[in-house]
């Protein structure tokens, strides 16, 4: 199993997780990793190294960080730098992760890119929008 | 039509069902089958937009859902169907459409009811539809998202 840290400024990443649980009940092989103010880049590097040593991996390690070029970002890709099977993708909301986590419970294939893929179009495919003037628009398709 | 879920959900299409359910069982189609909610064109409406993507979402009264289990053009659909409550599952039922388990997610606690767990609550008229629906041999499991462990209705219904 591939093994997901969600990397953000502040306690983002925890809370994420608690919502993403209420949806999808618990998970299994997920970690947070917090930037606190005070804290610098090696203290981020590691902390992703001490949860990647507490996970389940099979050597993929998936970093949903919050935002390109942040702190959590940039000390990720110190790491990924240095493997191939390790990936990072940033602007990670709650469509994301949960298409993630139900990826990692049966996904046993698809290479680190192929994940980093999947979490983009989830993370796309979850930003929509509603506005009154759509109804009239939608073509009905009754049953 | 191929049920691959029968669900009691009063939030009907929300977050465990558009993401969880839809994709384990793998529907084509999720239709809601509720008198009330197909008598207000603004909930169905609302509910007709947020169907996960690939999958088709449909709100009808149950004579009508008894009617498209019936039509032939259905036949192959693989369908999840959702009620907000057991009487409708009742009606559905003696109505000779076959459903062998029931999952229940989600009843809110309103007035009048009793709260059995964290997330069902029930009045005397589920507890009535629920005890008939029981002696048709019908499983009632209640289970947030699949994952979850099954807990029989009945068990705690006491």
């Amino acid at each position: 199993m591939f093994a997901i840290i969600v990397g953000t400024h502040g306690k983002f990443s925890e809370e994420l997780i608690k919502t993403c649980e209420m949806i999808c009940g618990a998970t299994k092989n997920v970690k947070t990793v917090t930037l606190i103010p005070g804290e610098g880049p090696d203290d981020i590097v590691g902390k992703y190294k001490d949860a990647i040593a507490h996970m389940d991996t099979d050597g993929r390690v998936l970093f949903l960080n919050d935002l390109f070029g942040g702190s959590p970002y940039n000390a990720a890709c110190r790491l990924v730098i240095e493997n191939e099977q390790y990936g990072i993708v940033t602007g990670v909301n709650l469509p994301m992760l949960i298409e993630m986590v139900s990826v990692q419970m049966t996904d046993e294939e698809t290479d680190i890119k192929g994940l980093m893929e999947k979490a983009i179009k989830a993370g796309q495919a979850g930003i929509q929008t509603f506005h009154a003037s759509a109804i009239a628009e939608e073509a009905e398709d009754d049953l | 039509m191929n049920i691959v879920l029968a669900r009691i959900d009063d939030r009907l299409i929300h977050g465990q069902v558009a993401t969880v359910w839809s994709k384990s069982t793998g529907c084509q189609r999720i239709i809601v089958c509720d008198d009330e909610v197909a008598a207000d064109s603004i909930r169905s409406t609302l509910l007709k937009q947020v169907a996960p993507p690939g999958i088709k979402s449909h709100v009808v009264d149950v004579d009508k859902a008894v009617r498209v289990y019936n039509n032939p053009k259905y036949a192959e659909d693989k369908c999840m169907l959702l009620f907000t409550n057991p009487t409708s599952v009742l009606r559905l039922v003696n109505a000779g459409v076959p459903i062998t388990s029931i999952n229940i997610g989600g009843m809110s606690f309103k007035e009048g009811k009793h709260q059995i767990t964290g997330a069902v609550s029930v009045n005397d008229e589920d507890i009535a539809a629920f005890k008939s629906l029981n002696e048709k041999g019908i499983e009632l499991e209640i289970r947030k998202v699949d994952s979850d462990k099954k807990v029989m209705l009945m068990d705690v219904l006491k």
